[in-house]
């Protein structure tokens, strides 16, 4: 119940801060059309290239594939590591570990608000855009899908905040984490199907984003293919896997960082 | 002009040996970026053999034009990085330092910060085009061209920069903006050149000179064109011009905070 209303209060003062300051939306969506648009538009024109096929695959699939790994991105849900590891610099977290909540809840729940009115609104309206635009592939009609990729974006949720929480917590004892955090993020992005789509993966490339943590926090690239239809309970199997993995990662580290932590006053 | 050149250079050391006086932060940072950096040569590779050959691109076309980038970025961001703070500097009120200063304004302001990360860039670009010029069996005059072509990216993503960060005078929220601006020009230039045609191919060379930084120079030294040097060489002045009078018109627009600090 206190978890609810922590939560709660932080996506009311969140909410409020993106009306008062309406510019962060118009970035995010400019960030996206960079990234996003121009790769579509790139894709689109190879494609037309090879005759419409690559690795048999259309552009259609391939299209909704990047689209959700990008849509993903705006949550942000990667500088959760940069924010903990802010907190360690500057000392704001001998205060937060002072007040009456749980601190990695604070960061986790504050991590979501940020960026969940942008992944609203830009999310849907690319949704529109592109169905009309490109149309929608069948795969993505069938009864399954919505619930399958509710679920498994409900879990590449908290597999990725889980993955950039043990980053973060890294600072207790790393100076600077930046280099760790952009090896960690590149690998998300080269396994998640980011500016390569996973349809044009080689095996051994598909097999490590399939069994590790990095691309299973990308899933959500994975269910626009047919191949989700049938292997769908296998790859949410793996997600949930690593959750209860990084999730006592996540524990164990920062009991040990709470020991660590030594408060100087001032 | 040489004064300013003179105390460009020492400001750019004292920047360097007050980042090194963290050793193990400052080597783990340019060990960091190299690596990071080798995403985008591990995806597009990829994506050639996936693909195909586009355009006459090939993935040793991939790894020069990665080098370009990452040289002319490295550059700009070791000696220069105090541009990319522009939006900060103004919001706070720290930009009346520079304005009270002597010295040449966008001179002082840009070697104000250094990034150290950068270097690690700077690294990765010489190892992408020394194998680039290794594999393509580069004669001397390419060669040549190779570092004609360095210093025009370096002045052409200097002159992005600056246009791109001189908005922070039109702003108030700057930061999000100019961040936004800055992604909007860097993604086009990582990506696969040979796929940008037609309009697209219009709009990143003569609007957003996303291009000239990697995929015309990769061109340049594949056919070795002289035609195509001459446009990236024009626009480069061109883009230089523009961008030092947009910088002077947006000082114009700053108004001072009047913060009271004592020098911070």
């Amino acid at each position: 119940m206190k978890e609810a209303r922590l939560a709660i209060k932080i996506f009311k003062t969140l909410f409020q801060d993106c009306i008062q300051y309406p510019n962060r939306f118009i970035v995010d969506t400019i960030g996206i059309l960079a990234r996003c648009g121009i790769l579509l538009i790139l894709y689109s024109y190879v494609f037309k290239l090879r005759d419409g096929v690559i690795n048999n695959t259309t552009f259609l699939f391939v299209a909704w594939s990047i689209f959700f790994y990008f849509s993903f991105s705006i949550l942000k849900l990667r500088d959760i590591s940069k924010e903990i590891m802010q907190d360690v610099q500057k000392g704001n977290i001998e205060i937060l570990f002072s007040k009456p909540i749980f601190y990695l809840s604070y960061r986790i729940w504050w991590q979501i608000g940020l960026g969940i009115y942008s992944f609203v609104i830009i999310t849907l309206s690319m949704i529109i855009a592109l169905i009309f635009i490109i149309g929608l592939p069948p795969t993505m009609t069938i009864g399954i899908f919505i619930p399958t990729l509710i679920l498994t974006f409900l879990c590449g949720i908290i597999l990725s905040l889980f993955l950039y929480t043990i980053i973060g917590l890294l600072s207790f004892w790393i100076e600077d984490i930046n280099p760790i955090f952009w090896i960690v993020d590149k690998t998300v992005m080269i396994l998640g199907g980011s500016y390569l789509p996973i349809a044009l993966f080689p095996t051994f490339m598909f097999k490590i984003a399939l069994w590790s943590p990095f691309g299973a926090s990308q899933f959500v690239t994975h269910t626009v293919y047919e191949t989700w239809q049938t292997n769908w309970y296998q790859l949410i199997e793996i997600q949930l896997f690593w959750i209860v993995l990084l999730g006592l990662v996540v524990y164990f580290i920062f009991k040990k960082a709470k020991q660590k932590i030594s408060v100087n006053g001032g | 002009m040489i004064k300013e050149f003179y105390f460009a250079l020492y400001a750019i050391k004292k920047n360097i040996q007050n980042s090194a006086e963290l050793r193990v932060s400052f080597l783990i940072n340019i060990i960091g970026m190299s690596i990071n950096n080798t995403a985008f040569i591990i995806l597009w590779i990829f994506f050639v053999k996936s693909v195909g050959v586009i355009n006459g691109w090939v993935a040793m076309d991939i790894i020069g034009l990665l080098g370009f980038g990452a040289l002319s970025y490295g550059i700009v961001f070791s000696i220069g990085a105090g541009i990319r703070k522009l939006a900060d500097y103004v919001a706070t009120g720290i930009f009346d330092r520079f304005m009270l200063s002597p010295k040449n304004l966008l001179i002082r302001t840009a070697t104000s910060f250094f990034s150290v990360s950068a270097l690690g860039d700077i690294v990765f670009g010489v190892v992408c085009l020394v194998i680039y010029i290794i594999s393509i069996h580069a004669t001397i005059y390419q060669i040549l061209l190779i570092g004609l072509l360095v210093i025009i990216s370096v002045i052409v993503f200097l002159t992005a920069i600056i246009t791109i960060y001189s908005m922070s005078f039109f702003f108030v929220d700057a930061n999000l903006v100019t961040g936004s601006l800055f992604e909007l020009f860097l993604t086009p230039s990582l990506f696969h050149g040979g796929a940008f045609q037609g309009v697209m191919r219009f709009i990143f060379t003569f609007i957003i000179p996303s291009l000239l930084i990697g995929a015309l120079p990769v061109e340049i030294v594949r056919d070795v064109s002289l035609e195509k040097l001459l446009l990236v060489g024009s626009l480069a002045i061109f883009w230089f011009i523009i961008s030092i009078s947009i910088f002077n018109r947006a000082v114009k627009k700053y108004e001072s905070s009047n913060f009271i600090t004592f020098g911070n």
